[in-house]
């Protein structure tokens, strides 16, 4: 279907004109373009329509690999190739899509029905490998699932979220085992996440109530910070000093949720906010209002729609019930919450971007001061958190400080959402005192390594984390002691990979993940993300010398120093620590006729060489 | 450029801090980088500049700050008792890493490029001893057009992606033509919709040529071309409106015009129009009338100017007897002095008979 300029305008209107909109009318604009295209005249009329310049369109298209202004199909293929989904073998899954459809990633079928894309981190990573076909997920792919799949939707469209494949649904990637620490994930699969009342009936709002009731705004920042809770997201700043932060009066001021989730490996957010979005909710109302803050925003990943949808439900419901809105519960307190979504884009994970991209403009990180609690969203004092961190505030409220500080560790209290994934017998989310070790994770809750496999080393933290070799296996995984190892937790995911992982090809991935993932504002990042991708190739085609890997190293570290944001500062980590535990395996991959199936199958697969 | 005087900041409080070692005074508000330039400190950047507001993307400007920390220069600001390195063995190292890296990006040949000699990136090269890239980082090829404007030439493959294009054109000219698009190292301009810059809205007030710290966009030569270094600097004012921009007028060793640029000191503090940085060619052009032409049977010929006046005095008239004074209407030029405008109205008043009397500079 052509988008004519009545279309436009309709969907102008109900979005909204202002700048801060342009993500969703464009995301309307590109589904109900039929083929997934947004044509320079629908943006240069969507210019017009909103009153923005037309290169303020062209940079923000551009920018989302979401979209796209050339022709796509009508049903976009994107296979994820980060991480986890490397490991477990994304390669077959482009290999069995060549075969089956005959394109390869950037083409089309000559019917215009499939359009292959590769791309980053879908956020299933329990079900790797996986790929998503328009706005649905699916995981656990096969060969034959993959055909099977693109057959179904060669026939028929199903619905948009809901028809995701039954093994994304958050509930299915929790790991069923005994022994853990039900707090967060507590109610999953006991409560309807389509409905109120079922959250109500399980204690569900009193929170809320109670934090109205008993207490005032600094009572509740002095709660949280006793209770110690530090920020989920990874960098594990203490949510109640962050929130003590906001300047008091009576601006505008922001509550925002972090919820774009895209560290490849982490999933843990999406099944809160699929199972339990009620939770997150009054996570957010009760941060609302120990800041003083009358409007939230949940900024989602837009690969999420399931979550995208369910929450937008749970607001809805939150406000016919008056948790949400004007005067909360008969007090003076008002508060509302938006959803915002993301385009694409692995940096508006970090809170600036995300306020960027909030206003709609390209995700480019900030510079600080200022930072966001002093000119955020909108240039309004804002405070951005992880959905796991608001989602801790109701039972933090409930329970006291005392009960939330009774389990982890002294410095880093509470539970730890872990999200294990690759090379195990049993993957999925688990909920854990933080400090639990590694080879408690791997042992006990994944099942042992994936066919009794032997373990090779960990990437914990996600691809800006480091490399955990057998040496760390017992490290207590908290924010502190990782750090302290040369190691981060993270946003808490524990990549497995065995001895079938080569630790060249692995890099290789993680530092092509980085060049995609840059935004390109600072040159250190920009260049330095492109370089390494470049040097670490060499690597996987046996034609690098020994002094390469110092280069790497010495790459990395300008970055560190001089990168605007945590993007450019982060391949270090994982460089370092890769070349401390395998810096053997990288000299043999300097020998031309060194035999290397893994790196021979990336090379062939995404670089067309080999 | 100078900076423009900004009454709140020039009253603001001073600040104490110390600068490798030496103790000045910046005032609350600014940056590093603007206090170590006021106290002649020269601190390198790329993205920074005066007229625009704060980037921190190029990143050479980055600083000790007490002992520990590195800041961007250009986006920290001063506090009291701050104590700031600007530059060390360590320092100048990450300079010229960040250096090399930036032009293993792009092709900087000085040889074939109208910035030799005027070029910020060049300058920083030399200081920091920097490297020609060994080309084992294949670069990626980026648009070059330098025909589609009347007005600019872009060569992206001399671009540093600083940004002061971009806010020059959305903070200064408010004509929002220039944007970065794609991502990462993919991160290139565009003008308007992914359009060659004649074809976009560009307006060529050139501003983004003049900010341009490389070659990567250029004005289109008027009449003559020069090394940077042989140029002659004259300063005058625009003849074209009231408000009196400062121009800079570059010309060569034969003495023919190369560029003109904004002049910081005066009350365009920098900036020009299309007018104001192109309209200035036809002093020196050829093509310059030097006689009166008389049209006769659909062909202009030469003529004398008592003839040429003769002839208009005497249409004038016969208008003003047909048709009455006021069919008769004039509009003065900003390109003749106060004395001539004056005789121009007086002439239009007293001796048509009419008010219809105007002038171009009342824009």
């Amino acid at each position: 279907m052509t988008i004519t300029r009545d279309t436009i305008r309709k969907v102008v209107l109900e979005r909204g004109k202002a700048m801060e909109h342009l993500m969703l009318i464009l995301r309307d604009l590109e589904t109900l373009s039929g083929n997934n295209q947004l044509t320079t005249k629908t943006l240069e009329e969507v210019a017009e329509e909103m009153n923005l310049p037309t290169s303020a369109v062209a940079g923000f298209v551009g920018f989302y690999t979401m979209f796209s202004y050339k022709p796509r199909a009508r049903y976009v293929i994107r296979v994820c190739k980060s991480g986890p989904c490397n490991v477990m073998g994304a390669c077959t899954i482009f290999d069995a899509i060549e075969k089956h459809l005959g394109i390869k990633p950037g083409e089309a079928t000559t019917d215009g029905v499939f359009f292959l894309e590769k791309c980053e981190c879908l956020g299933i990573c329990s079900v790797a490998p996986a790929m998503m076909i328009n706005y649905d997920l699916h995981g656990n792919l096969t060969e034959k699932k993959v055909v099977d799949l693109i057959e179904r939707y060669r026939k028929q469209k199903p619905a948009v979220a809901e028809a995701s494949g039954p093994e994304v649904e958050g509930r299915e990637c929790i790991v069923k085992a005994d022994g853990q620490t039900k707090r967060l994930t507590g109610a999953i699969g006991a409560i309807d996440p389509l409905k109120i009342d079922s959250y109500l009936g399980l204690k569900g709002y009193e929170a809320l109530k109670k934090t109205l009731k008993e207490f005032t705004p600094e009572q509740v920042v002095q709660i949280v910070k006793d209770s110690g809770l530090r920020g989920r997201g990874g960098a594990g700043f203490p949510a109640g000093l962050k929130w003590s932060f906001m300047p008091k009066g009576d601006m505008p001021k922001y509550t925002v949720c972090n919820a774009d989730e895209g560290e490849p490996g982490t999933y843990k957010d999406r099944i809160l906010m699929e199972e339990n979005p009620h939770q997150l909710i009054e996570g957010m109302t009760i941060a609302g209002y120990a800041m003083g803050s009358q409007t939230g925003y949940i900024y989602v990943r837009g690969e999420f729609r399931r979550a995208i949808d369910r929450l937008q439900l749970a607001i809805e419901q939150a406000r016919s019930k008056g948790f949400l809105g004007s005067n909360i519960l008969g007090s003076a307190f008002n508060f509302d919450i938006f959803i915002k979504e993301g385009g694409g884009a692995y940096v508006c994970g970090e809170e600036s971007s995300l306020i960027n991209s909030m206003e709609g403009k390209r995700g480019y990180p900030r510079f600080r001061p200022p930072f966001p609690a002093g000119s955020g969203f909108q240039k309004r004092p804002t405070t951005v958190n992880n959905v796991e961190t608001y989602a801790s505030a109701p039972m933090i409220i409930l329970n006291g400080a005392d009960w939330y500080k009774s389990v982890g560790t002294p410095k880093c209290t509470g539970t730890k959402l872990y999200c294990l994934s690759g090379k195990m017998n049993r993957t999925g989310l688990v909920e854990l005192p933080m400090g639990t070790t590694l080879r408690e994770l791997i042992e006990v809750y994944g099942g042992g390594m994936k066919d009794g496999g032997k373990f090779k080393f960990a990437q914990v933290g996600g691809t800006a984390g480091g490399i955990l070799g057998p040496d760390l296996l017992d490290l207590p995984l908290d924010i502190d002691q990782t750090i302290q190892a040369g190691v981060t937790l993270g946003s808490g995911v524990v990549l497995a990979c065995d001895e079938s992982v080569c630790a060249v090809d692995f890099l290789l991935n993680v530092l092509a993940f980085f060049e995609h993932e840059s935004c390109g504002q600072c040159a250190p990042c920009r260049i330095g993300t492109s370089q390494l991708h470049r040097l670490s190739r060499r690597f996987a085609e046996r034609r690098a010398d020994e002094g390469d890997i110092d280069r790497m190293i010495g790459k990395t570290m300008v970055m560190k120093k001089a990168s605007l944001c945590a993007l450019g500062q982060s391949p270090v980590m994982p460089v370092t620590t890769i070349l401390k535990n395998f810096r053997r395996e990288f000299e043999r991959h300097c020998d031309s006729g060194h035999k290397c199936p893994a790196c021979d199958k990336t090379l062939r697969r995404f670089y067309g060489t080999a | 450029m100078s900076k423009s005087p900004d009454a709140t900041l020039v009253q603001a409080p001073g600040v104490t801090l110390t600068i490798d070692g030496r103790t000045v005074v910046g005032r609350k508000g600014r940056t590093i980088l603007e206090a170590a330039l006021e106290n002649g400190i020269k601190i390198p950047y790329l993205c920074y500049h005066p007229r625009i507001s704060r980037t921190g993307a190029c990143r050479i400007c980055l600083v000790k700050v007490n002992d520990t920390m590195f800041k961007t220069a250009c986006t920290e600001p001063v506090a009291e008792n701050m104590k700031v390195v600007s530059e060390d063995a360590e320092l100048a190292a990450i300079r010229k890493d960040i250096l090399e890296m930036l032009l293993s990006e792009g092709d900087h040949n000085c040889l074939y490029c109208d910035a030799n000699g005027a070029c910020e990136l060049q300058d920083l090269v030399k200081r920091y001893d920097a490297q020609m890239p060994t080309g084992e980082f294949p670069r990626r090829k980026r648009e070059i057009d330098e025909a589609s404007s009347k007005g600019l030439k872009r060569n992206e493959d001399r671009c540093v992606l600083c940004g002061r294009c971009v806010k020059a054109c959305g903070e200064i000219q408010i004509s929002n033509v220039w944007q970065f698009t794609g991502r990462g190292s993919k991160t290139h301009l565009t003008s308007g919709l992914f359009e060659k810059i004649g074809d976009s809205p560009c307006v060529n007030c050139g501003t983004c040529s003049q900010l341009c710290p490389t070659g990567a966009i250029m004005p289109q030569l008027p009449l003559g071309n020069g090394f940077n270094w042989e140029l002659q600097k004259e300063s005058s004012i625009c003849i074209y409106c009231g408000v009196g921009c400062k121009i800079d007028f570059h010309k060569n060793k034969e003495g023919m015009l190369v560029k003109a640029t904004g002049n910081g000191d005066g009350p365009n503090e920098g900036h020009l129009c299309v007018k104001g940085r192109f309209g200035f060619d036809f002093m020196q052009k050829p093509t310059r009338l030097i006689s009166p032409l008389i049209k006769e049977n659909g062909e202009f010929r030469e003529a004398a100017w008592e003839e040429a006046l003769d002839f208009v005095a005497g249409k004038l008239k016969k208008i003003k007897a047909d048709s009455g004074p006021d069919s008769v209407g004039a509009l003065a030029s900003a390109k003749c002095s106060n004395e001539d405008n004056y005789l121009m109205q007086k002439f239009v008043r007293a001796v048509v008979g009419t008010n219809n009397i105007d002038h171009c500079a009342r824009l």
